[in-house]
């Protein structure tokens, strides 16, 4: 007490001195320059894909927000994933009408946007006219009926055409394709629907989906989370592959890679000791 | 402005008193004291380095939440001025405030997620967090044994007081008196490394920040530089935090991570859309946390984790509006909560859907 009450000066001069020490330091952290890390010398991936290889591509853009400079699309580096999107709704189109079902599943499609699906289907954009540039009645002529038979070509797509697991067995290829309107799906009712309208098709039979769907429960929307704002949703075939439902269900992914390990920690084989138990 | 009422009178009066009245006090006699202290090398350093002003500036800064309107606009000058030539490209720290009438919530199906980490990777792309040495991720993905969940009611009902031998003393013994009821992280794998997934046998669950209603490190903190937001999401000053990791300790869920060495991040990576409480770039010596993506959710948008899920698992929205994608899962779903023993009431929700 005695000490303080002498020399306040002193206590606050030496106070100080330490603070200023203390500031220089902070100061000289804060303009240290950017280390070089390892990522750095790795060339960003720009053939990148949405949800699954194969289902959605996308080439990112250097640059596409000039007033931040993003890119358009943040992919990982060991899977080529889209990670991040600069803008949710680029490339997106409204989703088009949607039929009212009942109150719980009005659905918030005020202000939906998708991502058109038919620039992604390979046949699709072959020739001028999609589909129908051979499927147009002449070169390949339209078939009689619906019933299941043997198809030479698309073996890409279904292997055997006779052993279409979709409905195991109860569906075929003409119970969604429309035959003579090949641009198009055609429902259960026999109305044409776009290759960007799957769900109006895939919702007639798989209806609980549907209603999950519908509410935002099943499936993926980016953009805004306030109801009734704008947002992108994902529709059926953006994940599922409808022709091979059965022989390739849920086709396994490759990870991102794991966190680093603490420091000192050669592997992590102690958590895999309760593996045997299981 | 609005941010805060969650802070009253009295707590203002404390904390303005506790450490700036001293400050203040203690360099009544500062101009006297730098003459004396600052030797020829410093006062070179200082005048080569343009930031040497704001660096004093932002050390006599205050809790964000306290200030002026005025010295809050020039604390984020001060940063944007520190962003931009560090990081070599115009960088914003935003101070948007949190929406009103809205409390954050976020829902994830553990029946769907498949263990792909690209919510991991993604949060990292969005927040800046250290890329390498220190690599900072605040989603932390578990894999699980299938049998470590179990909401069944016999499993439930297992293991409540017997009689024993010595009498019924309310001591538990069998059943599940040696085994977690409900959700177990027994066995869990966070380092998993599998060339495909998800493996079978397996289930997988992402644990981060679970922005508590009670959340235990905002009560550890000592310095309230931690503090809840009115709409529900535990945020922090850095500027504020003074490292002594007391809210590490006090989280159940492991979800805060320490800067223990200066952050590297490489410029190029850098994410130039920052919020003062989100993702600006952190400094050495502070704690920092998932805050569903503060500078995102404030404006409107989803966090970067729930648009980077492949299997749409991850639902945000706000818990307040009964036609919000959480709230139809909380009405349609089977839902719990982690670690709810902990009497934490997080508002991350994990659903079987």
């Amino acid at each position: 007490m005695d000490f303080q009450y002498k020399s306040p000066t002193f206590v606050s001069i030496v106070l100080c001195a330490i603070l200023v020490a203390g500031m220089s330091a902070f100061n000289s952290a804060h303009s240290a320059e950017v280390k070089p890390a390892e990522t750095q010398n790795a060339q960003p991936v720009t053939d990148c894909f949405e949800s699954r290889i194969g289902y959605s591509s996308v080439t990112r853009v250097e640059n596409a927000n000039p007033k931040y400079g993003y890119p358009n699309v943040k992919c990982s580096q060991s899977t080529g994933a889209v990670l991040w999107w600069a803008d949710p709704f680029e490339g997106t189109i409204p989703m088009g009408d949607m039929p009212e079902i009942s109150d719980d599943t009005r659905g918030d499609f005020a202000n939906a946007v998708v991502k058109p699906r038919q620039p992604q289907l390979m046949y699709f954009n072959m020739g001028p006219n999609g589909c129908e540039s051979c499927h147009e009645g002449k070169t390949v002529r339209y078939p009689k009926d619906t019933k299941p038979r043997l198809i030479g070509m698309h073996q890409d797509i279904v292997e055997n055409s006779l052993k279409l697991m979709h409905g195991r067995g109860a569906l075929w290829c003409l119970n969604c394709h429309s035959a003579n309107h090949r641009n198009n799906l055609i429902d259960r009712q026999g109305n044409l629907l776009s290759f960007n309208q799957p769900q109006k098709l895939c919702g007639g039979c798989h209806g609980d989906i549907y209603i999950d769907w519908r509410a935002g429960i099943h499936g993926k929307r980016i953009g805004s989370w306030a109801t009734g704002s704008k947002k992108r949703w994902w529709v059926c075939t953006e994940c599922h592959n409808p022709h091979t439902v059965q022989v390739a269900r849920f086709n396994r992914l490759k990870p991102e890679p794991p966190p680093p390990l603490p420091r000192g920690m050669k592997n992590a084989d102690y958590e895999r000791a309760g593996e045997a138990k299981h | 402005m609005s941010e805060e009422k969650i802070i009253d009178l009295k707590d203002e009066d404390e904390l303005r008193q506790g450490r700036r009245d001293f400050l203040k006090h203690v360099c009544t006699s500062s101009a006297a004291a730098l003459v004396l202290t600052t030797t020829p090398s410093e006062a070179v350093d200082s005048a080569s380095n343009p930031d040497a002003d704001a660096t004093v500036a932002e050390y006599f800064q205050g809790h964000f939440l306290l200030m002026s309107e005025e010295e809050k606009l020039k604390a984020i000058a001060r940063l944007e001025k520190r962003y931009s030539a560090k990081y070599m490209k115009k960088t914003t720290v935003a101070n948007t405030p949190a929406p009103d009438g809205v409390l954050f919530g976020y829902a994830l199906d553990i029946g769907k997620c498949i263990g792909c980490r690209r919510c991991v990777h993604a949060c990292v792309k969005e927040n800046n967090q250290s890329r390498n040495d220190p690599e900072v991720q605040w989603i932390q993905v578990m894999k699980m044994p299938k049998g470590n969940i179990a909401f069944t009611a016999d499993q439930l009902d297992k293991g409540y007081p017997e009689k024993s031998e010595f009498g019924d003393y309310g001591v538990q013994v069998g059943g599940n008196a040696y085994k977690t009821a409900g959700l177990s992280t027994e066995d869990a794998q966070n380092y998993y490394n599998d060339e495909l997934v998800p493996d079978k046998d397996f289930f997988y669950m992402p644990v981060q920040c679970q922005q508590c209603e009670k959340p235990p490190c905002v009560k550890a903190c000592p310095v309230r530089a931690t503090f809840r937001d009115h709409a529900g999401v535990v945020l922090i000053d850095y500027n504020w935090c003074i490292g002594c990791r007391m809210c590490q300790l006090a989280c159940p869920y492991h979800a805060r991570r320490f800067n223990w060495g200066e952050p590297n991040l490489p410029a190029e990576e850098m994410n130039p859309k920052t919020h003062y409480f989100g993702n600006r770039p952190r400094m050495r010596g502070v704690m920092e946390k998932c805050t569903f993506c503060a500078q995102r959710t404030r404006e409107g948008r989803n966090p970067a984790c729930q648009e980077a899920c492949p299997v749409g698992a991850r639902k945000f929205g706000n818990l307040l509006d009964p036609n919000s994608d959480v709230r139809q899962v909380l009405a349609t779903k089977r839902v719990f909560r982690f670690k709810e023993e902990a009497g934490t009431y997080p508002k991350f929700f994990y659903y079987i859907g």
